[in-house]
């Protein structure tokens, strides 16, 4: 029927649909605006553990929407999301113990002769 | 009753069982992935562990080292303590001695953070089967890709040449840039790990424009169009983003920490 054709948005054969890619230049705003907040407080703030710990939170949210929303991670089955997840959580565990490690080691070899 | 002497086959049932659809039957996609896609995430998986060991090493040395505690701007280089990051990569190309903490390296961020970009626009125009918008989104992605590879040479090499004013080593003679036995921006370890870590991840850039220049002849041909669909691109597409992905972790725990 006529008005069944004009209602039903479908495509004929070989014809390419348009384009959907508002989500990519929003995904790619927020990491820009994410650097640009880094680069703020490199000037801004002295060095030390709060500054560190906000790139570290920052960066953080920068893999969240590269892996949730470019990789396609978010929209996966959530097996697939643990079976990431779960091996780099226990890497970051690795980092953090021997992070506390080298500081250790710095502390017992600047003490070693004195 | 006796037992048959041999084993008989069992009799055939008379209608067709209705195929079997468990778990463990097959023909099954465990996550609904494809097999191409879920290998490519176990393989990123292991490369991630990979680059966690580099991470992690530095993390490590990092802390074993000495901190300068005075002022940033009466910092100057010595093999005593770890350098600060913006001290030493100061320099952009075609301005000299200019002082530009971090400058070149903010762009490189950019550029690669881009390249991710028109590579997700190369997926999407995958999926509508656009062949054309595929090509053009592949392209920029080489594009940026070997322009970052490009920032990089130049960023090694002015590591490797160094400042003009050098540092003066413990015989008394003064030592301009680094190379993995010396250099005059702190201990021995940091310039080590520097091309360890971003030369690794600067091979991984390289081999990920060979996969994107293959794929971009392969759309050309007409391959994925013929096979009914761009998944190839999906997959190399993951590994470009982990490439991304890792360099936003260099960025911080390199340049910015």
């Amino acid at each position: 029927m006529a008005s069944h054709a004009t209602t039903e948005q479908s495509l004929a054969p070989g014809e390419i649909p348009k384009p959907n890619t508002a989500w990519i230049w929003r995904v790619f705003g927020i990491l820009v605006g994410i650097t640009a907040v880094e680069f703020v407080f490199v000037f801004l703030m002295h060095p030390g553990t709060m500054r560190n710990s906000i790139f570290i939170i920052l960066t953080i949210f920068k893999a969240f929407f590269i892996v949730g929303e470019f990789m396609h991670l978010k929209h996966e089955t959530k097996g697939l999301i643990w079976t990431i997840l779960v091996p780099i959580s226990l890497l970051v565990w690795l980092l953090v113990a021997l992070v506390t490690e080298g500081s250790f080691m710095g502390e017992v070899l600047e003490n070693m002769f004195k | 009753m006796a037992q048959p002497t041999t084993l008989q086959p069992p009799a055939a049932p008379a209608t067709q069982d209705a195929p079997r659809t468990g778990n463990w039957d097959g023909g099954n996609e465990p996550f609904k992935a494809s097999y191409g896609k879920l290998m490519m995430w176990f393989f990123l998986l292991s490369d991630a562990f990979t680059f966690a060991a580099f991470l992690t090493t530095y993390g490590m040395i990092r802390h074993k080292h000495e901190v300068f505690t005075g002022e940033a701007k009466d910092f100057v280089f010595s093999s005593r303590w770890w350098p600060i990051p913006d001290h030493v990569f100061n320099a952009f190309p075609g301005m000299g001695e200019a002082n530009v903490p971090l400058g070149f390296v903010a762009l490189m961020t950019m550029i690669l953070i881009l390249s991710s970009v028109t590579m997700v626009l190369a997926v999407e125009a995958g999926h509508r089967m656009d062949k054309a918008d595929v090509q053009k989104w592949l392209l920029w992605t080489i594009l940026f890709g070997t322009t970052f590879l490009g920032s990089q040479a130049w960023e090694w090499t002015h590591f490797i040449h160094g400042h003009t004013e050098g540092t003066v080593m413990a015989d008394g003679t003064v030592f301009h840039g680094a190379n993995l036995a010396m250099n005059q921006y702190g201990p021995v370890l940091f310039a080590d790990l520097f091309f360890f870590i971003t030369g690794f991840h600067g091979t991984h850039v390289f081999s990920g424009v060979c996969l994107l220049i293959w794929c971009f002849i392969a759309t050309t041909n007409g391959t994925f169009e013929k096979r009914g669909h761009y998944e190839m691109i999906e997959k190399i597409g993951l590994y470009w983003h982990f490439v991304d992905l890792v360099w936003v972790f260099v960025f911080t725990f390199f340049y910015l920490v």
